[in-house]
């Protein structure tokens, strides 16, 4: 405690001095003092530019270059091969540790290592988040009166530690009993860093499973796999099947004049056969695509095969024997039937589009792709032989980008998922 | 004032052409942004800051303007422009509006036999099925604040639903202060009443809002307003999310009232309260996942039902930790 009010004192006092020094250097910038400037000079001049650093500087180096580093960068580039890992990260934070016996600057380091996380890939890694925690030295920031506990204690350290909970929040981890151990030795109970842990413990765990159509955290790499989890995904029919009509070929194995074939995988229910099979053949069957669908943060775009609606006079009404229908008592005409009370439907026609029949996600989105597509599922959909198929395809490529005069007319190659960042939506109209 | 407002806003339908320079006045704000959801595909009016970005709106801007020229007559012809008429119609207007809302007092609540209400169990409250019906919604965009992202809102295909769409950005904009960005939304206008007065939705004897949307897998926020003439409390909103599946298929989205947890000003407070449903002002959709790219949602209808099967009342109870005067 008291060394800390002395080192507040102190950069009180260099501050003073730097007003001082400044008001004398009028006119001259501080990156063009000379480096061997007197240490007392160089500091103030440091904490002059950011004021918004309570904690005095670490002594830097008088070998710094000229352009403006946050300090402690260096911590984060000794890693000898350039490794960007969890490891080397570690090993800044420890080495921060060894070097700061006094553990000063640690909140500009925090901030910086906030920054870096990304970078180095462990955002989202509760024990590195700990870690940082951790740097903060215990039992000194936590409020010892009344008034301290009043009056926010130390505010730019407690911002800080509101930030490391906040990247946390952003990254959507739960913090454990170790981060609440830590930053209870930190900053004591009646703390606004314990306040924002509460509270996120408390929403984290009520809205930690709302999402009724759950998406892996880690979605796979290999575009097949992809492909599969995303149209299980979107089909509520769990028994339908999904079939890999064509795998990639392997770029490597022939030169690259040869075409790559992309993949193809579809999915199809029982449901969705029976009603290709039952289709009437005068009437064509469209495909139409792609539109997107996003999986977490990855888009995918599919396909899918689909008739018009029927015209109202050739629709027949299929019967539900009675045993298998769940609403059984509708079909009751008795006296007591259901009073306005009863009446649970919405007072609106919904939109009825055509039936779809199946889906699928292809990895070029051209015309010829797609008739492999209809073949393969000509040979459990016989029917299909008979029924003639129309592409709706919003992608012959080069003119789609053309007509959205965004993106360089260049045709996209044929295993992109993300270039075309067009709206299907926009497509589909345009092309019906 | 409000009355003026409506006579601005008149004034400019008759003139057919909207004037960008409304804008700079700051009560019109949202009439204008009204305007534009009216006007088909126009984004909503902001500042484009840089060359660049202003480069690709016009762009953007000038595809869109030509996709409205298919089926919107062309600005070409010239409307007259006469200030005293349409001071005339609006009058006469809200007069008949007031007269038929004191008619339809005397027979019941909206106009409808009490019976009839008192039995109803489920209600549509929007649908899309023409394009007078978008003009009941707003949408915004964190271009208001500085911004990429860019969101629309036109009729589907087969004119029977409302699509949304747009581009989400999270690129921040550069005013030194905002850290984060990217966000899109859609809102309902307060319903209005004559001389613009302003009216609320009753749904105090429904306990479900139930949405028919087809969308692309993006989580969404459903935010309910109260109507409430505290200015404190105009920041206030009661939300819940809105999971996509993605898909052809359309999707039944059923939200109890008692799942929306109260914010004010974007951050949930320690302190929850119960959603009152006899004074619903608007209702909002919005999109915020930080993931940048195209977006579609599509919207069939959106009601209120009463769903016997739920009987809870309040999802989220306080703890004695965050609101301990709660619990004295």
């Amino acid at each position: 405690m008291s060394w800390a009010q002395a080192i507040l004192l102190a950069r009180g006092l260099s501050r003073g001095w730097g007003g001082i020094c400044g008001a004398a250097l009028t006119g001259a910038t501080f990156s063009q003092l000379p480096p061997q400037s007197p240490r007392g000079l160089h500091c103030s001049s440091a904490t002059h530019n950011s004021d918004s650093s309570l904690v005095p500087r670490p002594p830097e180096p008088l070998r710094k270059p000229a352009k403006a580093l946050a300090p402690h960068e260096e911590l984060f580039r000794q890693a000898p091969d350039g490794a960007r890992d969890k490891a080397s990260f570690v090993r800044a934070v420890q080495n921060f540790g060894q070097h700061n016996v006094h553990k000063r600057g640690h909140v500009d380091f925090i901030y910086l290592a906030l920054r870096k996380m990304k970078e180095y890939g462990v955002e989202r890694d509760l024990a590195v988040y700990n870690m940082l925690l951790d740097i903060f030295p215990k039992e000194v920031f936590r409020p010892r009166s009344v008034f301290q506990k009043i009056f926010i204690h130390y505010p730019r350290q407690q911002e800080c530690g509101i930030a490391v909970l906040e990247q946390m929040e952003n990254h959507g981890l739960m913090p454990n009993k170790e981060t609440e151990f830590l930053l209870i030795q930190i900053f004591g109970r009646k703390s606004y860093p314990m306040l924002k842990f509460v509270r996120m413990q408390l929403w984290f765990s009520r809205f930690k499973n709302i999402n009724p159509f759950p998406v892996p955290r880690d979605l796979p790499q290999d575009p097949v796999d992809l492909a599969r989890l995303g149209l299980r995904h979107m089909e509520p029919d769990l028994s339908a099947r999904v079939t890999v009509y064509q795998m990639p070929s392997s770029k490597d194995s022939i030169g690259t004049a040869d075409p790559i074939e992309p993949h193809i995988v579809g999915i199809q229910s029982p449901d969705q056969q029976a009603a290709l099979a039952r289709h009437n053949p005068a009437r064509p069957i469209f495909v139409e695509g792609p539109f997107s669908l996003w999986l977490r943060n990855k888009c995918v775009y599919y396909h899918i095969l689909r008739a018009d609606l029927l015209p109202p006079e050739e629709r027949e009404v299929e019967e539900i024997p009675e045993e298998w229908n769940l609403y059984y008592p509708m079909q009751l005409d008795l006296d007591y039937g259901r009073s306005g009370w009863d009446d649970y439907q919405f007072d609106i026609n919904e939109v009825e589009e055509g039936p779809i029949f199946a889906m699928c996600m292809a990895g070029a989105h051209d015309q010829a792709t797609l008739a492999k597509w209809i073949q393969g599922l000509q040979e459990t959909n016989p029917a299909l032989a008979q029924i003639p198929v129309v592409f709706r395809l919003a992608a012959s490529t080069g003119e789609l980008l053309a007509s959205s005069g965004l993106e360089e007319p260049s045709p996209p190659p044929p295993e992109e998922q993300e270039e075309e960042e067009d709206d299907p939506q926009r497509q589909r109209r345009g092309q019906s | 004032m409000a009355l003026v407002h409506k006579l601005l806003n008149g004034t400019y339908i008759l003139r057919k052409c909207p004037q960008p320079s409304v804008a700079s006045c700051p009560f019109l704000s949202t009439r204008v942004a009204g305007y534009c959801s009216k006007s088909l595909e126009k984004p909503v009016a902001t500042p484009s800051k840089g060359s660049s970005q202003r480069n690709t709106e016009e762009t953007l801007q000038g595809h869109h303007q030509r996709e409205v020229a298919l089926d919107i007559t062309s600005p070409e012809e010239k409307p007259e422009v006469s200030f005293d008429k349409a001071i005339t119609d609006e009058i006469k207007d809200h007069f008949r509006r007031l007269k038929d809302e004191i008619v339809n007092h005397w027979i019941g609540p909206e106009g409808r036999p009490l019976q009839e209400v008192l039995l109803e169990q489920a209600k549509v409250v929007w649908q899309f099925r023409g394009k007078e019906d978008l003009d009941k919604w707003i949408v915004t965009s964190d271009k208001t604040i500085g911004g990429r992202s860019e969101v629309f809102l036109k009729m589907g295909k087969n004119n029977q639903s409302a699509l949304l769409y747009g581009t989400l950005s999270s690129e921040a904009p550069h005013d030194g202060e905002s850290g984060r960005s990217g966000y899109c939304a859609m809102m309902s206008k307060v319903p209005r009443g004559s001389f613009e007065r302003k009216r609320s939705y009753d749904w105090s004897q429904f306990n479900t809002l139930y949405l028919r949307v087809r969308g692309d897998g993006r989580p969404w926020m459903v935010n309910i307003r109260e109507d409430t003439d505290i200015i404190q409390r105009k920041n206030q909103m009661y939300s819940y999310f809105m999971f996509t599946r993605g898909g052809p298929y359309w999707q039944e989205v059923k939200i109890p009232f008692s799942k929306f947890f109260f914010s004010n000003q974007g951050r949930i407070r320690d302190a929850q309260y119960q959603l009152l449903l006899d004074k619903i002002s608007s209702i909002g959709f919005t999109l915020a996942d930080k993931v940048d790219g195209p977006f579609f949602l599509e919207i069939d209808f959106i009601g209120v039902f009463t769903d016997p099967a739920h009987t809870e009342e309040f999802a989220y109870e306080n703890s004695p930790v965050l609101n301990p005067r709660l619990f004295k």
